[in-house]
């Protein structure tokens, strides 16, 4: 075996030398100072104008745990209305037809491009425009009758946020490789079946985590259903303080839920990311 | 006489004349300005006229003229949705409240009402209705704006009259501001709906033949100017200047202006509502 | 005289300005193998792309097993075919992918399985056990409950064999099987290959492993520019070539 070439001079050893600590200076005295500012913040509030005893007596009231069953209840069936229009309107918009296209550009277009309140107020005084609604011949309605609060609430929601929720998804499928799309209509699979099986299984990954943020929007969202009357957490808060004056505490009440809300729903988006990655996982070789 | 009741007796006469000749607190009287806040979508008390987009109304009449009498005070105008007119009052950020509040007995907690205009609130209907009577509205649909006093009325009113007759009671459905409740009302969610007298003649004559009055206004009150319960020499001294301007005719002329003159009162009352 | 497998006459085809097939006829033979060679842009991937329809011809006409591919003759005029159609027609063929292309959200077994079950709707208990056997035959039954990404290259790209054999195709299209192979997992795909065709499989190669062309292929075909510059044995085109341009070729990779 030919002996390795001779190591110049003038580099010494160090690998009997430990890397020394570093102390961080900023980092303590930068927590320091947020933690003085803190303790500030939550003695002005201890000592502000708030009862305190009115948040804590309608943290729990029956009306405000009904509203906050209610905003859950819109959030989940707007978002899974927002889901199914979005996979939908997103397939079209990556269609070769010209017509699917065009009707799924305008649909994003209409309903990204107004305020969701204003598609709420529409949507629950239809009836100045329609009076009454049907199938001709089959079945007709007072609109009034069927777009009570929660149908408005529910398609305003829901059909807004399809509006977003297919842009998340056709990027979703276009960060797809094509190749995949190839290899599944090489053994013969046709567009759709493609889609469903092949493509939008590995869009999910990528979709997942804009989604989730989507969902805790719309949970919030669902607060602009107030005025339309539909009884949820803010609505209820409103009311119970319409009637004893108590603005600030009963709002401290209905934050309080929203926030708790969140806290929760964020954890558990992360384990649903984790879930879709299976297969994908880079495991050391 | 004692020297401490000579005293006394001259303390007291001078308390008496001081409160007589009521002043104008010291704040306002040196920043010349009377810093007033409405909920301004009530016609025709306060709201914004369509056309030039200026704030117009009953109650901005008066308070330009209470105005120019404590003194030439400017007004400096702010709005604000009608659930935070009572809070606007107690963090001063407006020196009274003249924005279409009813005096009620639950507001007296904070404030005190100086009664200027009779009211009560009223049943209506689209014209094309068949309810005669305001028991004819048992078991219906009845909306009202939902911030407001008028929700506990129509149900204290439909417990008295329907459910002690043994008829259906009222249902009661919620609306955002009395603009809502007449859409609901023209969609045909509501069967009636109930506003404030005062704002009757107004929507009528916006939409004439549309909409029929039914009854009498049930539970009679009244429209208060709101002032914080320590603020009593302020209320005093508008108390004064109200009382001149319905002697003199003034207060009458701006009620005949906006249809309203039936509900003229014939002297400021402290606190007077029964509710 | 037998028909040809797979009969192309006077196929054009351009991406925009680009033309990738100009005028291109040729015939493949059942149980034939042959290899394409040429440098890239000459149209070999666009022509196997062409028979299984990844990529639609701007005219001329491709036959397989005696079917008019794409289109159908009426009136004097050539009429698209339904997506359908244009469906069932690739189940003629298996094309193996120069990326592999495998389904990375589901096993070895499940991407083998995927086609049958779902495109030919044939019973998932008869199509494992088919699966199980193709997976034998290419050297990788202990992986059958793999991910892709827990596969090496080679692994994937036998994966991906078995899946297009999986369809029961009677031409195999390999597009470059072995470019994107780190160079000791090379023979394990060539080895699978070389099995294929001693089966009597039909197979159309585009490849740069000159060396796997001379010892499988029946014909060697050499493509420049969009056109057949010169086919033959594969003795004779790598090793006495006539025309000039595939001499450059030659010297250039050997």
């Amino acid at each position: 075996m030919r002996p390795a070439p001779a190591l110049a001079e003038g580099f010494p050893d160090l690998s009997g030398m430990r890397i020394a600590r570093e102390p961080h200076w900023f980092r303590w005295i930068s927590a320091a100072l947020i933690v003085v500012v803190l303790a500030a913040i939550v003695r002005a509030f201890a000592n502000g104008q708030i009862e305190w005893s009115y948040v804590s007596r309608f943290l729990t009231v029956k009306v405000i745990l009904e509203g906050i069953v209610n905003t859950m209840v819109m959030a989940v069936l707007a978002m899974m209305l927002g889901i199914v229009l979005g996979i939908v309107v997103a397939i079209m918009r990556l269609s070769p037809n010209p017509v699917l296209k065009t009707v799924a550009a305008g649909y994003t277009w209409l309903f990204r491009g107004t305020p969701l309140i204003l598609q709420l107020l529409l949507w629950f005084n239809l009836a100045l425009v329609f009076p009454t609604i049907g199938i001709p011949g089959l079945w007709s309605a007072r609109a009034v009758d069927v777009m009570t609060p929660f149908l408005a609430a529910l398609l305003g929601l829901g059909i807004n946020q399809g509006a977003y929720t297919s842009e998340v998804m056709r990027a979703g499928m276009l960060s797809v490789d094509i190749g995949q799309y190839e290899a599944a209509q090489a053994i013969g699979m046709g567009r759709l079946r493609a889609l469903r099986r092949i493509v939008l299984p590995q869009a999910m990954r990528v979709v997942i985590p804009p989604l989730g943020n989507e969902f805790i929007g719309m949970v919030k969202a669902t607060s602009l259903a107030s005025v339309i009357q539909y009884p949820e957490l803010l609505h209820n808060a409103e009311n119970i303080y319409y009637a004893n004056s108590r603005v600030i505490e009963l709002l401290i009440v209905a934050g309080l839920w929203y926030l708790l809300v969140v806290s929760i729903l964020t954890p558990l988006q992360m384990l649903l990311e984790r879930r879709f990655a299976r297969g994908t996982l880079r495991l050391a070789r | 006489m004692t020297r401490l009741s000579h005293f006394l007796g001259l303390a007291a006469l001078a308390a008496v004349t001081s409160a007589q000749a009521a002043e104008l607190p010291a704040e306002i009287k040196q920043a010349g300005t009377l810093k007033l806040t409405v909920n301004s979508t009530y016609a025709p008390m306060e709201y914004r006229d369509p056309a030039t987009n200026e704030l117009v109304g009953l109650d901005v009449d008066l308070a330009n003229e209470l105005a120019k009498r404590l003194g030439g005070l400017k007004i400096v105008w702010s709005e604000t949705p009608f659930a935070e007119l009572i809070p606007s009052l107690q963090t001063k950020r407006a020196d009274f409240i003249i924005s279409g509040i009813s005096d009620r007995a639950s507001r007296r907690e904070t404030a005190d009402f100086v009664d200027y205009l009779a009211t009560g609130p009223q049943f209506f209907v689209m014209a094309d209705n068949a309810a005669k009577d305001a028991t004819d509205l048992c078991g219906k649909k009845v909306g009202t704006t939902r911030s407001t006093s008028f929700p506990v009325e129509i149900e204290k009113w439909s417990k008295q009259n329907c459910e002690a007759a043994g008829k259906p009671a009222i249902q009661y459905v919620p609306g955002e501001n009395s603009i809502d409740v007449r859409n609901q009302l023209k969609q045909g969610r509501i069967d009636a709906a109930v506003q404030g007298s005062e704002t009757l003649p107004y929507a009528q004559s916006q939409e004439p033949g549309k909409y029929r009055i039914v009854g009498e206004a049930f539970a009679k009150g009244y429209q208060g100017i709101m002032f914080r319960k320590d603020d009593v020499a302020l209320r005093e001294v508008v108390t004064e200047k109200l009382a001149a301007m319905i002697s003199d005719g003034a207060y009458k002329a701006v009620l005949d202006k906006w249809g309203l003159g039936a509900n003229a009162v014939e002297k400021p009352m402290l606190n007077a509502a029964p509710q | 005289m037998t028909k040809p497998l797979v009969a192309i006459r006077s196929v054009s085809k351009s991406f925009g300005e680009f033309q990738a097939l100009k005028a291109v006829s040729l015939d493949v033979w059942p149980g034939e193998v042959m290899c394409l060679i040429g440098a890239s842009g000459s149209g070999k991937t666009t022509l196997l792309r062409c028979i299984n329809q990844l990529a639609m011809i701007d005219s001329g006409g491709i036959w397989l097993d005696g079917e008019l591919l794409g289109v159908r003759e009426q009136g004097g005029k050539l009429h698209r075919l339904s997506e359908r159609e244009i469906g069932r027609q690739r189940l003629k063929t298996g094309m193996v992918f120069q990326r592999f292309n495998l389904f990375p959200h589901k096993t070895a077994l499940e991407n083998i399985t995927e086609g049958p079950t779902q495109v030919q709707g044939r019973k998932l208990d008869e199509v494992r056990s088919e699966a199980l056997e193709l997976l034998r035959r290419v050297g990788l039954a202990a992986k059958a409950d793999s991910y892709p990404a827990q596969l090496s290259g080679g692994q994937q790209q036998r994966v991906a064999i078995a899946r297009a054999l999986a369809m029961k195709p009677m031409l195999m299209l390999f597009d470059e099987p072995t470019s994107a192979l780190d160079p000791e997992l090379v023979g394990e795909v060539l080895a699978v290959m070389k099995e294929l065709a001693k089966s009597g499989m039909t197979m159309m190669v585009v490849t740069h492993e000159l060396g796997f062309a001379r010892e499988v292929a029946d014909r060697v075909v050499y493509m420049d520019q969009g056109a057949i510059v010169e086919q033959g044995r594969a003795s004779d085109v790598l090793g006495t070539p006539r025309e000039e341009r595939t001499k450059a070729f030659l010297s250039a990779v050997i």
